[in-house]
């Protein structure tokens, strides 16, 4: 029994437990058992350098090559010395414990810390070893081969970790092992992959895989399937967690992207959707949003129509993983906000709505019905499919039903008589654009928004739309009373957003034009005046000159000067300034910068024109051919709605101006609260503390304590 | 500077009573009120500005005249309160200096003003601003025929003295 260095053993050779077993039974007569097991250990502790030894050798030899064969070739070795030293089961369990607890006690005392790297990568090549018909040959060589040959290839080596207890004492490293090996997989098999379905797959890939490897550290001493399956069940849905929240952490990282590229990745939502169901990430996917939000989509150099596009994505995407929308009503808070500050977003929003998607994609869905807005309801408690607010939602959180995308973009604002405004501003730009007389696109659009904000909200837009046709039918008649080349637009001033106006006055055959049109609408319709607006339109004309004819379509301030051209030969600026009136300079340059491309005029000194009645050989005709009339008009012609803000806070400020000038000093409140005698007022308080800061910037009034004074 | 009393014709049917409800016509009181009161917001007159108190009370107003440049009264800045009866505009309101003012038509104690158009020529077509405007004037050519302040009626004639009595009773707004 003494034991002794395993190359001893071969030259020993074996005894058979038969002669041994009547020394063993006097042993055990004499009860001297104890000190026989005393005296073993004893012997076990004087003979442990041997393994102390061989153990060194091993490592060594893995630290110069961080090869895990060596740590397998060392675990075997072990089980080698474990054998040869085990006392004969003779003795009962009591010797064989103690043996046991003695030799793993020395050899866990001995092995160095780099063992735990080493056996972690030996335990990451088992994975390899599950579905190979054949041990490799780094295994053959370790492993004698039996006859017949394991049922699998990877069970000696278990059995060696087994016997040797490091299952037991390294039960965390080998599940780290198996998540690592997992998250692993998962990294390489689904990151940016969004277009199928990744956790079906798998999970498909644990059944065929981890599981079989499983059964190894977890159910090797089942006897059954059933019984293994049953070892195997609080370990797999451990596992099972673990892929969840692997996949669930990989999405949320790339959640911004999945969203950028909806639907194509609706399939990864549906996943994320699964796995949170079973893991709690509700708030890191919260917060990974809002992240990745503010540091890619609300930031100056984003475009606000790209924003909305997120925006509504985002909608989608997290009704896919979170139908009660919780999950997007913290989401989708900061954008609104952010959303709200955008001076260019109801534009947007409202540009879309009437399907001028430049870009040709449109925030909406065109499969989407029409639908009216639908406004903030309250809950009904009568409803017996009702349902509490989920566990995490906020205190502000209303259940949003499900409503169109419109109806949630509208309502980033508190009302939608902003959106009304703006619409009709787009619609006054776009009805005046119209030329041919046209206008069943516009109708179209205008019978679409009635749908969505209602008929009452529309009536002006109505007006507007009427004002065209109107226009044409008295356009008609008059035509027919007398002859114009002149075709009117007629607008109802109180109902058209106000236009820019500019008044200079036509000169020569232009302004007979329009009196004797103004003469005959009036005879037409005698309770009504026309006001021109002079300088929208444009003007089809030719120009006569000695040697040819230029024909250009353009607004009327060109034609103005033109007109003025055909008086005489040479103007300078400020003389052209003086016959139309009011127009400011860059206005004029721009106008005579036209007949210049053209080819008509020539600006002989600085602020000095000439109409070249001969064309100037070379380039500029043919410029004149290359590049048709093109008449772009940069400016709007309505006056933007946040132009008319600022009118309108222009007017604020004088009743601000007046009562602190009367009142002394006075709080924020107050000036919000005395602003009810100022027509019109609407601004919130907020708005309202961002205007006086603004006026504080400028020196116009400062503030001590939350009380704001003129600055005097 | 001209007084605008002169340039403003007297409306005949000023006088006529108020007809209706009491509240409809505090309605259209308020109403024109207001009207004044953007009136004078959006007109940019020198030197005159009035507001409501409070907001909860469009008939009682403060006012600020400055004196007009090239008088006695130049550069100095006087409070003013003004009180609207419930029949306005068809008589005229209540208006008193808040800053002591040494002037012939001005009570030095109680800030009560001797102004022709605030008592027997008022008139209805008369706003807030043309008050003020017509103050503003009497500062600089007081009525020394009908003194409130004899004292200064009698000291108008020799501007330093009476300046230095202006400068005296004058107290700078506080500016707190």
């Amino acid at each position: 029994m003494y034991p002794r260095d395993l190359s001893e053993y071969s030259q020993l050779g074996t005894r058979s437990s038969r002669d041994v077993k009547p020394a063993l039974d006097v042993v055990a007569q004499c009860k001297m058992l104890t000190v026989l097991l005393d005296d073993f250990v004893e012997d076990m502790r004087q003979q442990q350098h041997l393994i102390t030894r061989d153990i060194e050798h091993f490592m060594e030899q893995y630290e110069a090559t961080s090869d895990p064969q060596y740590i397998a070739k060392m675990v075997l070795r072990l089980v080698e010395w474990y054998k040869a030293w085990l006392p004969p089961a003779d003795l009962g369990a009591t010797v064989y414990s103690t043996y046991t607890l003695h030799f793993q006690t020395h050899v866990f005392s001995v092995l160095p810390p780099s063992f735990t790297r080493g056996f972690k990568s030996l335990l990451n090549l088992t994975f390899n070893l599950v579905h190979m018909a054949s041990a490799p040959e780094w295994m053959l060589t370790l492993v004698p081969s039996t006859q017949p040959p394991p049922s699998r290839v990877d069970l000696p080596l278990w059995a060696a970790f087994d016997k040797l207890g490091l299952l037991d004492r390294y039960e965390s490293l080998v599940s780290s092992v198996c998540y690592e090996y997992i998250e692993a997989h998962i990294l390489q098999t689904c990151t940016g992959k969004w277009d199928e379905p990744m956790l079906a797959n798998i999970r498909l890939w644990m059944a065929d895989n981890i599981v079989p490897w499983m059964i190894m550290p977890y159910a090797r001493g089942a006897r059954s399937a059933d019984e293994a399956r049953t070892m195997l069940q609080g370990v797999g849905s451990r596992l099972d967690f673990h892929v969840c929240k692997t996949l669930s952490e990989l999405r949320t990282r790339e959640i911004f992207d999945i969203i950028i590229d909806y639907p194509d990745s609706s399939s990864a939502l549906q996943d994320l959707r699964e796995c949170l169901q079973r893991v709690d990430q509700r708030t890191q996917l919260v917060q990974t949003l809002r992240r990745a939000n503010n540091k890619r989509l609300l930031h100056p150099g984003a475009d606000t129509k790209d924003i909305l596009t997120q925006y509504v994505s985002i909608i989608r995407c997290l009704r896919i993983v979170d139908p009660p929308g919780v999950l997007l009503y913290k989401v989708a808070d900061p954008i609104r906000r952010y959303l709200r500050d955008r001076p260019d977003t109801i534009r947007c929003i409202v540009a879309s709505l009437v399907g001028d998607g430049e870009s040709g994609d449109s925030l909406v869905d065109d499969n989407e019905p029409i639908q009216p807005l639908q406004q903030q309801q309250e809950e009904d408690y009568s409803d017996p499919n009702w349902e509490p607010e989920p566990i995490d939602a906020g205190p502000e959180f209303r259940t949003n039903k499900p409503s169109d995308i419109i109806s949630t973009l509208v309502s980033i604002y508190d009302s939608k008589e902003l959106f009304v405004k703006e619409l009709q501003v787009l619609l006054a730009q776009r009805l005046l654009a119209i030329t041919d007389g046209s206008y069943e696109k516009e109708r179209r659009n205008i019978e679409i928004l009635k749908i969505r904000f209602g008929e009452a909200a529309l009536q002006v837009c109505e007006v507007m739309l009427r004002d065209m046709t109107d226009s044409k039918r008295i356009d008609t008649h008059i035509q027919a009373q007398k002859n114009s080349p002149l075709h009117a637009t007629i607008i109802s001033k109180h109902f058209w957003p106000p236009l820019q106006s500019s008044k200079f006055s036509m000169p020569g055959q232009l302004k007979e034009l329009r009196e004797n049109y103004a003469k005959e609408f009036h005879l037409f319709k005698p309770d009504k005046k026309l006001v021109w607006l002079p300088h929208l339109g444009t003007l089809k004309i030719d120009i006569e000159l000695d040697d040819r004819t230029v024909s250009a379509e353009v607004p009327p301030l060109e034609a103005a000067f033109i007109e003025l051209f055909s008086q005489k030969d040479i103007w300078t600026v400020q003389e052209l300034i003086e016959q139309v009136g009011k127009v400011d300079r860059p206005a004029v340059l721009k106008a005579l910068g036209t007949w210049i491309d053209l080819g008509v005029l020539k600006e002989d000194r600085h602020d000095q024109y000439r109409l070249l009645n001969t064309a100037e050989d070379g380039d500029s005709t043919s410029k004149a051919v290359a590049r048709p009339a093109m008449v772009v008009d940069e400016e709007p012609p309505v006056t933007a709605v946040q132009q008319q803000q600022a009118e309108q806070m222009r007017v604020f400020w004088k009743f601000i101006e007046g009562m602190l000038r009367n009142l002394g000093t006075l709080s924020l409140d107050r000036i919000q609260s005395m602003l009810k005698f100022a027509p019109g007022y609407d601004r919130n308080i907020e708005q309202l503390g961002a205007f006086m800061e603004a006026a504080r910037r400028e020196g116009l009034v400062t503030v001590k304590d939350g009380m704001w004074k003129l600055q005097r | 500077m001209e007084q605008i009393t002169t340039t403003v014709a007297p409306l005949r049917a000023a006088k006529a009573a108020t007809t209706g409800s009491s509240a409809e016509s505090l309605g259209s009181v308020t109403k024109r009120l207001s009207n004044e009161l953007m009136t004078l917001m959006m007109s940019s007159s020198p030197g005159i500005s009035a507001f409501p108190k409070s907001d909860s009370n469009l008939f009682e107003w403060a006012g600020t005249i400055e004196g007009p440049s090239g008088t006695i009264y130049s550069g100095l800045t006087f409070k003013i309160s003004i009180n609207f009866p419930a029949n306005y505009p068809y008589a005229a309101p209540a208006i008193k200096f808040d800053s002591p003012c040494y002037h012939p038509n001005v009570d030095i104690n109680g800030g009560a003003i001797c102004l022709d158009i605030l008592q027997d020529k008022w008139s209805a077509v008369y706003s807030v601003q043309t008050i003020l405007l017509s103050l503003q004037s009497l500062l600089g050519e007081p009525n020394n025929a009908s003194p409130l302040n004899p004292d200064a009626a009698k000291l108008w004639d020799t501007p330093d003295e009476f300046k230095t009595q202006v400068m005296k009773y004058y107290r700078p707004l506080a500016d707190a």
